[in-house]
């Protein structure tokens, strides 16, 4: 894979460059870059092949720039992050800081592209070379943070918040976790954690976002999807000052929970939620329970109110309950 | 599947208040049941139990009380839910659970997954031994503090 990287450096601006070039630069033969464009493709990545004009990558790349990153993120992040890993590819950035366990302080992890991208209950989450924003922290609390249920809803929150930050329109939430943007979903966020009762809690929140999806590779996601491409065209910011901006909240609301601090999260949902006092269905692993949506709780659950009872849910998918037409 | 496994288990059942096992091993599943098929079995109606009293001066006493109320677990370590969530026994659906009855685990293998609003909570065994019992089934809601495994 790293050898792949001088070449995708070299075609990411989306200029057209000859076979002939390509291997004068890369100092390799003209048969092993035609090798290699067919590994980029495979990784996801639209090369167009013309005749006498060679080849070009569309639609141009931003790279990750580590040096930039590290120069954008503020003091104080880096006095917390104890290392950011930036990789071209990885099963997942979740997965890489599993492995990394015991961890010496908090960990950032990018890539650039994941083989194995999950989403929930074996989901695969679709993840080609550079068109997105694959981001994981890890985070090890010393004990078990009160609310620690809450993490998926504040974080989510949390990338909302720096995007809104760096222009995009207001942005939706889906409890748990969806960022929406246009009743489309922009971005999802996993959350694993490995914790003993009473003890320590290891904490590896993992964000996709779509930045620039290209269409072949939206093919392959069986929901409606937006990216920030499409909401912010030109205006949208790169994704190094993207990664930077949502590390930066991300550390922030991390530290806020260790110390056990409640900064009217809840407010701050509840303006951005798209099913909040609306008619609404769960479903979910123990069938549907169908009520109306009343707010979050201070845990993170979605209460749900039917026949008059308000009751927590912890789990479930939920969608708008549009009443049948008479 | 190996006789001395089996007999293993009934001992298992019999020293616990596990009304019924099912073991599946590749193609062979074997059903051990404490009870008649005919009537159905006693079991507990409530999966969790009631909240322990208010702590009261006399700890030694409430202490024996509290044992005699609660659903009696088979001898060993209990392994309890960290969070309330939902309990999976495998990582993905269709996927093989992560442990059955009768498996031996080293500390830190992975029993299950507790998930909550999209947090999966990988519960690792805290150390080594043969599991004894499950106590919820997969799917099922779970409460903080719910026992969920037995370790012997």
């Amino acid at each position: 894979m790293d050898d792949l990287i001088p070449l995708i450096q070299r075609l990411a601006d989306g200029r057209s460059r000859s076979g002939t070039q390509l291997a004068r630069e890369l100092g390799i033969s003209r048969t092993a870059v035609w090798k290699r464009i067919q590994r980029l493709e495979r990784l996801g990545l639209t090369i167009e092949r013309r005749p006498g004009h060679g080849y070009r990558l569309t639609p141009p790349l931003d790279l990750l720039d580590p040096h930039r990153l590290a120069q954008t993120l503020s003091r104080r992040s880096h006095a917390l992050l104890h290392d950011i890993e930036i990789h071209p590819s990885l099963d997942s950035t979740n997965e890489r800081l599993r492995r990394r366990t015991p961890w010496p302080g908090p960990l950032a992890c990018l890539a650039e592209h994941q083989h194995a991208g999950r989403g929930r209950r074996g989901r695969r989450w679709i993840s080609p070379f550079g068109a997105n924003l694959y981001l994981s922290l890890a985070w090890p609390f010393p004990q078990r943070p009160p609310a620690l249920e809450s993490l998926g809803l504040r974080s989510a929150l949390a990338v909302a918040e720096a995007l809104e930050a760096l222009g995009t329109p207001t942005l939706r939430l889906k409890w748990p976790n969806d960022l929406i943007a246009h009743g489309r979903k922009l971005g999802g966020i996993l959350i694993e954690l490995d914790g003993e009762w009473g003890g320590a809690h290891q904490v590896v929140i993992g964000i996709g976002l779509n930045v620039h999806l290209p269409p072949q590779a939206a093919r392959g996601i069986d929901r409606p999807w937006i990216d920030l491409h499409t909401l912010m065209g030109e205006q949208r910011p790169d994704r190094t000052r993207l990664a930077a901006a949502i590390l930066e909240r991300l550390l922030t609301l991390l530290e806020q929970m260790q110390h056990g601090i409640d900064d009217d999260w809840q407010r701050r949902w509840h303006s951005r939620d798209t099913h909040l006092g609306q008619p609404v269905r769960l479903l979910s692993e123990r069938g549907e329970i169908h009520g109306v949506h009343r707010g979050i709780a201070p845990d993170g659950a979605l209460l749900v109110e039917h026949h008059g009872i308000c009751r927590p849910y912890y789990s479930g998918e939920i969608s708008l309950r549009t009443p049948k037409a008479p | 599947m190996d006789i001395r496994k089996l007999k293993k288990l009934i001992e298992l059942l019999n020293e616990s208040d596990v009304a019924e096992i099912e073991i599946k091993e590749g193609e062979e599943s074997v059903r051990i049941s404490r009870y008649s098929s005919v009537a159905p079995a006693p079991v507990p109606t409530t999966a969790i139990a009631p909240p322990p009293p208010a702590p009261a001066p006399a700890p030694a006493e409430t202490g024996s009380a509290q044992a005699e109320a609660e659903p009696a677990l088979p001898e060993g370590h209990v392994v309890k839910s960290p969070m309330v969530g939902t309990f999976y026994r495998a990582p993905s659906p269709g996927a093989k659970p992560f442990v059955e009855v009768g498996d031996r685990v080293e500390a830190g293998d992975t029993l299950c997954i507790i998930e909550a609003m999209k947090i999966l909570n990988q519960i690792e065994a805290d150390q080594a031994g043969t599991v004894a019992a499950i106590l919820v089934e997969n799917g099922e809601p779970v409460e903080y503090g719910q026992p969920l495994f037995v370790i012997q």
